[in-house]
């Protein structure tokens, strides 16, 4: 009934009339997915080499894509974009949003199903490239297609910020890129600058050194700080908040990033001896249990009794919630989340109270190893990349979206509508951008950038793994452990024992 | 053919018919004449009349059934290669699947606390409710509960419980029964977090079963009973409570299902939370399937999980046939 | 009625015993309520009110539940940015749709069922039932894959179909009752005038018409609170409320004064239509085991 005009209706009239005429009393009787349902269409027009990038642009006019996505600020951003797509290209997308969980679900069955409900995938890099980066499309030969309209900037390596495209986009061997990174989300330290330098002096007489946040505060001192917060809150000032609290709660992934993050500032220690960026399909027998693993378990354990008395029922959101309540004093957290501290209508931190600096540093003392510490700073890179069963029409009118999704305007546009986390190094060049990375500011996340994008994704700092196909049962296991551990059901050694012979249980070793 | 049976037939339909207090006599001695004008005709037409909902409901169980049958003899798993027989792997692998045993022990530990408390709380409240004037008016309030969505309750009793600016925690706390964790937070309060919620939710159901029930304790027993100089409470415990029996059980078996059916509550609350404490095994199934993506271990575990279902299915069915299950009537004695 | 006015008879403890029942009512009263309660004024909060508590302990500054300014924003929020009336109708569509596919084929099913005697009808009768309590999650991968097949997944006519599979079972059962209880002597009546067999069928139809109405709201109440369904099977495309309503809990923030507002939409028609039929209700929760 309303199902989308093979006639390209963008000539005569604008989206938004389209939208008016048709599609606005389609959803109102709430129809529309009755009729439209997940079918994409596919429409051509042949193009040469030589032929003018608007016709590059226009070549698939007509058609219709899905594109299956996490609820994420960018793709809510995007979606209001859409009509700038289909002005430019006439190819209706329909971005279809859900929890992480149920993104993966989704987009697993349709993979391994091999019909392509979803042409376009968002690739979040441990969750969903892990265990399916095999059924996406090599990008790499769309970017040397001169009949589809490129980049001026390319796609190659150093456009993105560093590590981003592998991150997001190489699985297991290089030479083949599934997916464009679309957005990001890095750890960063956010604490209240307001308290840090009222308490600042009681805190000097007490510990003998300053209570400041630089590039060189230790996972020792951010437990000094808290415990410090938490003595004075339970001395019976109120209005003092808890120092720090982890990410715990129920969403595996994120604890996992929490404990790795320590665990890499000590030493570079990592899960896995394989090439970090890379992953492998076949890691080997798991590092968990060595002598660094059991003693950062300890310290993790430590710190977690000085955190928010509810820290265990705090997941990464909840935590938010909680320092945006005014209840903890630091947190590390993802820097897309700054956006929403900003906001005085929702947080008690805004204002200018909060401060932002790159993940703590790992304390020397704590390394059993004897290597160097490092800011150890992971991220969840969101790619872009289109299902490799789709035809070869969808793929290419898929990649046009790609392509436009991840450009330097479109990140510019989300990133001053919605909060959105850039992912090419043009943007951060642009004047407007840069004026806002300090305050009084537009950007809200643009604070975050320094700490992110100069120090945290850089090598040594940057750590991503383990890129196994197994990824979700290992952060599963990692945060059943790592609670018991907490919760003192079991010890540091027993958990990381517990850790290593279950790994390797699932890993087949 | 249609059957004649020698003595009035018990079919399981016509069972539930008495149960739920249908008088049977007229219409069954009717069919039965019916059927000798023209069996041939007027089965075929009856089983046109059935076809469409049985060819419906046989898409949707039947063929997932022997998926899930083929699934769990093989390595399925999405992402991986394909389908490969492995040798009863995924069975075997159960029995030293330490989470998935901990899943049937906290499933078992959640229904029974749930239940324990719905009916002695709702038996309380149904008592109460049958001797009270307002007794109309309550149970409609009291019915509102069990008409929220689970996972809208999920959410609402989340809100409630958070320790940041949760009214049931600040509630709890004031009263100086929780300290600063909040209940969710705790490995050893979470299981009672979820607990209550469903208590909330269905005590209401167990109370109008067992208020249906009161209604129909014959009365001339009680008498008997208090000429023999029986009190208000030893009343309670020799008539009354034997006559509830059956409608207890069914009550049960139904929230026992139920608890198996629906995990949208827990799945906002707690996820199985904090350290696995309340990962009750069909959220264990959840996680296998749809989060780890091993189909065929999460087969077997969904088979483990469907067969126990038709056991207790089988039991309730039986409870409906057996004497005791007609509930309606009551003339024969104790 | 039966045992009421038996139990009430003298003992010594009985003002007691009185005071403690009326205690007891007023207590579930307000535990079952303020949840509700909570929630509905909640909606109305601002985020930043709605984070008001008073100190642990401070019984007395509990009047800061009701210090706030409502605003509707909420609400408004839900209808303009966030599509909840297409989501409205989206669960108005498929829980509707379901109920009357699943009563329509159930009540001709359950017609032939109550009928006729077969071999094995009861081990058909048992297999019906067994649909509607087979776990959701056991069964979703499969079924996933089957309406995918057919193209039905992030639809409503798939989802309509989805909440047959438990909608049905239910019908059939249920309806079953009701078509024992009519006489087969209607029917003939009517055939004899001259009917066919499936105008003898209408002919009875308004015997049941109360009780299928009944179980036609019940449908409509077990689909519309339907959760796992509408995220999987109903997928991004043909979104109800209660998955709209869980995926407010968003990354950037978890928007409580829009959950609230949205956990209002979804309850308050529900708690209407269980109003309604109410007489029916335990009936229908308990498969018809139990009858009021």
């Amino acid at each position: 009934m309303f199902s989308v005009p093979k006639n390209p209706i963008y000539k005569s009239v604008s989206r938004r009339k389209f939208l008016e005429l048709g599609g606005g009393v389609a959803t109102t009787l709430g129809a529309s997915s009755l009729a439209v349902g997940l079918n994409s269409v596919i429409n051509r027009t042949p193009v040469m080499a030589q032929s003018s990038d608007d016709a590059k642009w226009k070549q698939y006019a007509g058609s219709r894509l899905v594109f299956m996505s996490e609820n994420t600020p960018p793709s809510f951003a995007i979606r209001d974009n859409l009509e700038t797509f289909y002005d430019l290209t006439g190819i209706e997308v329909e971005i279809l949003t859900d929890d992480l969980p149920v993104v993966q679900q989704k987009v697993g069955i349709d993979l391994r199903g091999g019909s392509a409900d979803f042409q376009l995938n968002y690739v979040q890099d441990k969750p969903i490239g892990s265990p399916f980066a095999d059924y996406y499309e090599d990008l790499l030969k769309y970017t040397r297609d001169d009949t589809l309209p490129l980049d001026p900037e390319g796609y190659d390596e150093d456009i993105w910020f560093e590590n981003f495209l592998k991150a997001c986009g190489v699985y297991y061997e290089p030479g083949r890129i599934v997916a464009f990174p679309y957005d990001c989300a890095v750890a960063c330290t956010f604490y209240r600058q307001d308290l840090f330098e009222k308490l600042s002096k009681d805190f000097e007489v007490e510990y003998g050194y300053p209570m400041e946040f630089t590039i060189d505060t230790t996972w020792k001192n951010v437990y000094d700080f808290a415990a410090f917060f938490k003595k004075m809150r339970e001395a019976g000032h109120k209005d003092i908040p808890y120092g720090y609290a982890q990410h715990q709660g129920s969403f595996a992934w994120t604890l996992q990033l929490d404990i790795q993050r320590m665990l890499f500032a000590h030493g570079q220690w990592t899960e896995f001896d394989i090439d970090d960026k890379l992953g492998s399909k076949t890691p080997g027998p798991t590092n968990w249990g060595d002598e660094q693993s059991v003693l950062i378990m300890e310290k993790y354990k430590e710190q977690a009794e000085v955190s928010h008395p509810d820290n265990l029922a705090n997941g990464t959101l909840e935590l938010n919630t909680v320092y945006q309540a005014g209840e903890i004093a630091m947190q590390v957290q993802y820097h897309e989340f700054a956006a929403s501290i900003e906001d005085p209508n929702t947080s008690k931190a805004a204002d200018g109270k909060t401060a932002y600096a790159p993940c703590p540093k790992g304390a020397k003392e704590w390394i059993a190893t004897g290597l160097d510490p490092v800011n150890g700073c992971n991220c969840g890179i969101g790619g872009i990349g289109i299902n490799a069963a789709a035809s070869e029409d969808l793929k290419r009118a898929a990649f046009l979206f790609a392509s436009w999704a991840t450009s330097k305007g479109t990140q510019l546009d989300v990133l001053k509508k919605l909060g959105g986390t850039p992912t090419r190094k043009s943007v951060l060049e642009v004047p407007e951008v840069k004026k806002a990375e300090q305050r009084p500011t537009t950007m809200p996340n643009a604070l975050t950038f320094h700490a992110v994008y100069d120090v945290g994704i850089r090598d040594p700092n940057f750590v991503l793994g383990p890129k196994i196909p197994e990824a979700n049962e290992y952060h599963n296991i990692v945060l059943t452990e790592v609670q018991r551990c907490v919760t003192g059901e079991t010890s540091p050694e027993e958990a990381c024992e517990e850790i290593r012979w279950q790994v390797d249980d699932m890993n087949g070793i | 053919m249609i059957e004649t049976p020698p003595r009035p037939a018990r079919s399981l339909g016509e069972a539930v018919g008495e149960t739920i207090g249908f008088t049977q006599e007229g219409a069954r001695y009717l069919k039965y004449e019916a059927g000798s004008l023209n069996p041939e005709g007027s089965r075929r037409y009856y089983f046109y009349l059935m076809l469409p909902a049985i060819f419906v409901l046989a898409c949707i169980t039947i063929y997932p059934f022997f998926w899930l049958i083929y699934m769990s003899l093989h390595s399925v798993d999405i992402g991986g290669a394909g389908d490969m027989w492995n040798d009863f792997r995924n069975w075997t692998r159960l029995t030293r699947d330490r989470k998935f045993q901990d899943g049937w022990l906290r499933l078992a530990h959640y229904s029974v606390l749930c239940i324990l408390f719905e009916v002695g709380i709702g038996v309380l409240l149904a008592v109460i409710l049958n001797n009270s004037r307002f007794e109309k008016v309550l149970v409609t309030i009291f019915l509102m509960p069990m008409m929220v969505a689970p996972i809208v309750a999920g959410l609402v009793w989340y809100y409630l419980y958070n320790s940041t600016f949760g009214w049931y925690h600040w509630l709890l706390q004031s009263a100086g029964i929780l300290g600063e964790t909040s209940i969710l937070g705790d490995r050893g309060t979470a299981m009672w977090g979820i607990v209550i919620v469903d208590i909330w939710q269905w005590t209401p159901l167990i109370a109008l079963i067992t208020l249906a029930g009161l209604k129909r304790v014959p009365r001339d027993q009680l008498e008997a009973n208090m000429v023999d100089g029986a009190g208000a409470f030893k009343n309670f415990f020799q008539v009354t409570l034997p006559n509830l029996y059956p409608f207890l059980l069914i009550a049960i078996l139904l929230r026992f299902m139920d608890n198996f059916r629906f995990i949208d509550a827990i799945l906002v609350l707690t996820g199985g939370g904090p350290a696995n404490s309340t990962k009750i095994l069909p959220l264990y199934l959840f996680d296998i399937s749809f989060q780890f993506f091993k189909l065929g271990r999460g087969a077997a575990i969904a088979l483990t999980l469907l067969i126990m279902t038709i056991v207790l299915g089988l039991i309730l069915v039986r409870v409906f046939e057996s004497p005791a299950g007609k509930v309606n009537q009551n003339e024969e004695g104790r | 009625m039966a045992s009421r006015d038996i139990v009430q008879y003298r003992s010594p403890g009985r003002r007691l015993l009185s005071i403690l029942t009326v205690v007891f009512l007023a207590a579930y009263l307000v535990w079952t309520i303020l949840p509700l309660f909570i929630m509905f004024v909640s909606s109305f909060k601002d985020l930043l009110a709605a984070f008001q508590l008073p100190e642990v302990g401070d019984w007395l500054s509990i009047g800061v539940f009701f210090d706030f300014k409502p605003t509707a924003k909420h609400y408004v929020d839900l209808f303009v940015d966030n599509n909840f009336g297409t989501y409205l109708v989206n669960s108005i569509v498929a829980a509707g749709g379901s109920a009357v596919v699943s009563v329509v084929l159930g009540s001709m099913a359950a017609y032939a069922l109550s009928r006729i005697e077969f071999r094995g009808k009861k081990d058909l009768f048992f297999w019906i039932i067994s649909t509607r309590m087979a776990p959701v999650v056991a069964v979703m991968v499969p079924l996933y894959a089957i309406f995918r097949g057919v193209g039905l997944v992030g639809t409503l006519p798939g989802l309509i179909l989805a909440y047959t599979t438990f909608n049905l079972p239910f019908a059939i059962w249920m309806l079953k009752g009701f078509f024992d209880n009519v006489p087969y002597a209607i029917e003939e009546a009517a055939m004899c005038d001259g009917c066919t067999r499936f105008q003898a069928f209408r002919a009875i139809l308004p015997l049941v018409a109360p009780g299928v109405g009944a179980f036609l709201v019940l449908c409509v109440l077990f689909a519309w609170n339907d959760f796992l369904f509408a995220s999987i099977i109903g997928s991004g495309g043909a979104k109800t409320l209660p998955p709209a309503t869980r995926e407010l809990v968003q990354p950037q923030n978890i928007q409580w004064g829009k959950i609230m507002a949205a956990g209002v939409v979804t309850t308050i028609p529900m708690m209407f239509l269980g109003l309604l039929i109410r007489r029916y209700l335990v009936a229908g929760l308990t498969m018809g085991a139990v009858r009021e």
